[in-house]
């Protein structure tokens, strides 16, 4: 058995070397021996990145990029959800927006009508939207690949009228806890310890951390494995005795929790919601950043959620319009299916290193012959 | 309980949208099973010739006909584009993969839309087919051309696709490839031209609706892009083969989604209705077991 500090579980290889092999159209990514010294590097980088942008981050910057890089951090939760769905088990969902708002939703009801602390309030949010993304998950798990893609779609196309309909809670009673007549619509409330941007940047920044370990844990032990193997073939998994059934409705559970605890995040984050801000397309464009930053990594949800909210600030603050991305979104899906299934977090390393040997054989090449290799 | 000329008024409504989805959920079927490729850009493409058939309306003077017969065409140069080239590149792909192709096709046409013509700045724009301003009577609700022309074309192009797809060369080759692609390919059927053509169709068919719909619904990219779901839902229910079925469907999420527009109770989730007509198509209808043997997924 291969040393177990050299074993990353989050390293997909193992994972999907094996399952690469039956499409001839996908590039797989490398079988990588990790070396003993770079396992210890690797957690060590990850803990000083991680202090870098809790400690040093949120002072460098401007108010208007902390606020899009908390988005940032929000919607990576998303995309770490959404990829382990895709990327894992290899189901498609194209309705993470709508399980997005069902958690913003469940937070804002809570926060408004008690005044549980904000970690509660996260949990609950995170676990009604795992308990009601079962449900849905449930029925649709006989479907396979793209009607089960579709149902989502449908499913979700459904709670987006339904939100249009009762709208986000303002601070009004009733279920709905939405007052047509509100003339001051009151901001949601922030936890007690983090009310200022930075320091709600920090908490999400945690909050995101422990999701991403949640993951993590989940991809390293049982449950990743038998994911690995139903991605892989299905009826082998069957065959090997693993309950199938359970393990999807599991990835569906814990894909939809971190979905609903990012929901409450955002209800935090942005104090005022609005159906408007979670609509059909939403669902597409998320699915297309994953895909982009890489379904087969951690590190792509990041990517992912870099892609979907600090580029539009970026592009905001040069004066470009947001709608270059959805453009750059698009053809992103296209070259990720047609080229690169691992994406960003594997291409651009790959293509960085094929641009290191191109630039090392110009040298060679240039460089006075002496008895050198090439004629 | 609304009254019994509402009901009359929006069965009107009902049928010449369901019309359209017939005519479009006939395209995407035709495509699908040509092709393996569920075209979810269908309404995007639509979207954008519309935009285009304004465009050349309002801004450049053109003769309204020539504009929509610039849309519809516009409809079936993209499309062909596309599957000319995604279509082949990703032709020995899972379905799930080449729809989520389309999904990309859709987004940059969406891009494209908005840069073009902004919605924002509160700027609305309206399609009007010339045959919006006939309208004749029967009895106490009014009936315009253009309700008359959606239902018909629905009719007409559910038909003649049977009929083509039956009695044709084309239509035979195009059956021959749905069913195995492999055996058709080796019994001397250009395998490529017969793709096009199936292509071209879906996207000539796709900017009929999108004309259409613009003047029956809104000229809005973002709304006309989503419609594309409730053909998908007509689609569904005839479980991606039948097309006899697709038009049925198609009638019936129409009317039901008209018909419930008074009714006040329930007004505001009527957009529901193909959402969940589609759901309950995939869960009842398409129910299998799931059992895969290899993937060739992402």
């Amino acid at each position: 058995m291969a040393n177990p500090a050299g074993v990353r579980s989050e390293e997909p290889t193992k994972a999907t070397e094996a399952t690469g092999a039956s499409d001839p159209a996908a590039r797989r990514p490398p079988a990588s021996r990790v070396p003993e010294a770079s396992a210890l590097v690797r957690p060590a980088v990850i803990v000083a990145l991680l202090a870098f942008v809790l400690l040093a981050l949120p002072s460098l910057l401007s108010l208007y990029y902390v606020d899009a890089l908390t988005q940032a951090a929000i919607y990576s939760i998303v995309a770490l959800g959404l990829g382990l769905l895709v990327g894992r088990v290899g189901m498609v969902s194209l309705g993470q927006a709508a399980v997005l708002a069902m958690g913003a939703w469940v937070a804002a009801r809570i926060l408004f009508a008690t005044g549980l602390p904000y970690p509660i309030v996260l949990l609950a949010a995170g676990l009604i939207t795992m308990v009601l993304g079962t449900l849905v998950g449930l029925p649709a798990l006989r479907l396979s690949g793209l009607y089960l893609a579709l149902i989502t779609l449908m499913l979700a196309g459904a709670i987006t009228v339904v939100l249009a309909s009762i709208n986000f809670p303002n601070g009004g009673h009733g279920f709905t806890g939405y007052n047509a007549s509100t003339v001051h619509i009151p901001p949601i409330r922030r936890p007690s310890i983090a009310t200022t941007d930075p320091a709600y940047f920090r908490y999400v920044v945690i909050v995101a951390a422990l999701m991403f370990l949640l993951v993590l844990a989940h991809v390293s032990l049982r449950p990743g494995r038998a994911w690995a193997a139903i991605r892989q073939s299905e009826s082998a998994a069957l065959a090997a005795g693993i309950n199938t059934t359970l393990y999807k409705l599991w990835a569906f559970a814990l894909a939809s929790f971190v979905t609903g605890v990012a929901g409450g995040l955002l209800a935090g984050g942005s104090r005022y919601l609005y159906s408007i801000d979670f609509q059909t397309q939403d669902s597409i464009t998320l699915l297309a950043v994953v895909l982009m930053g890489g379904i087969y990594s951690i590190w792509g949800a990041i990517v992912a959620g870099l892609l979907l909210e600090l580029l539009p600030a970026l592009l905001n603050s040069w004066g470009v319009s947001a709608d270059w991305l959805t453009i750059l979104f698009g053809v992103g899906v296209l070259q990720v299916l047609t080229t690169a299934p691992a994406g960003l977090v594997d291409q651009v390393p790959k293509d960085l290193a094929r641009l290191g040997r191109l630039v090392l054989g110009l040298f060679r090449r240039t460089a006075p012959a002496t008895g050198s290799s090439s004629k | 309980m609304p009254s019994w000329t509402d009901i009359q008024q929006f069965l009107v409504t009902g049928l010449s949208l369901g019309g359209v989805y017939a005519l479009s959920g006939v395209g995407m079927v035709v495509l699908y099973r040509a092709t393996g490729v569920l075209n979810l850009a269908f309404g995007a493409v639509g979207a954008m010739g519309a935009l285009i058939a304004w465009q050349l309306i309002n801004h450049s003077g053109l003769n309204d006909w020539l504009a929509f017969a610039v849309a519809v065409l516009f409809g079936g140069v993209v499309t062909l584009a596309y599957g000319m080239v995604f279509g082949r590149l990703l032709a020995g792909r899972d379905p799930l993969v080449k729809a989520t192709a389309t999904l990309g096709l859709t987004l940059i046409l969406l891009g494209v839309m908005d840069l073009l013509w902004t919605t924002s700045g509160g700027a609305s724009r309206s399609l009007v087919i010339p045959t919006d301003n006939n309208t004749f009577q029967i009895g106490q609700i009014s009936v315009t051309y253009t309700n008359v022309i959606a239902l018909a074309l629905g009719l007409v192009i559910t038909i003649v696709t049977g009929v083509f797809l039956r009695y044709t060369k084309l239509g035979t080759a195009m059956r021959a490839m749905a069913n195995d692609r492999e055996i058709t390919a080796t019994l001397g059927v250009p395998v490529q031209r017969v793709t096009a053509a199936a292509w071209f169709g879906c996207g000539l068919l796709s900017g009929i609706a999108g004309v259409l719909l613009a003047d029956l619904v809104a000229l809005d990219a973002t709304t006309l892009t989503f419609l594309v779901i409730s053909s998908l839902a007509a689609a569904l229910i005839a479980r991606l083969r039948s097309i006899a079925i697709t038009f049925a469907a198609a009638i019936v999420i129409g009317v039901v989604d008209a018909e419930l527009t008074p009714v006040q109770s329930v007004s505001n989730y009527r957009d529901m209705t193909p959402f969940v007509l589609a759901a309950i198509a995939l869960l009842v209808l398409n129910r299998r077991r799931v059992i895969t043997i290899g993937r060739q997924g992402m």
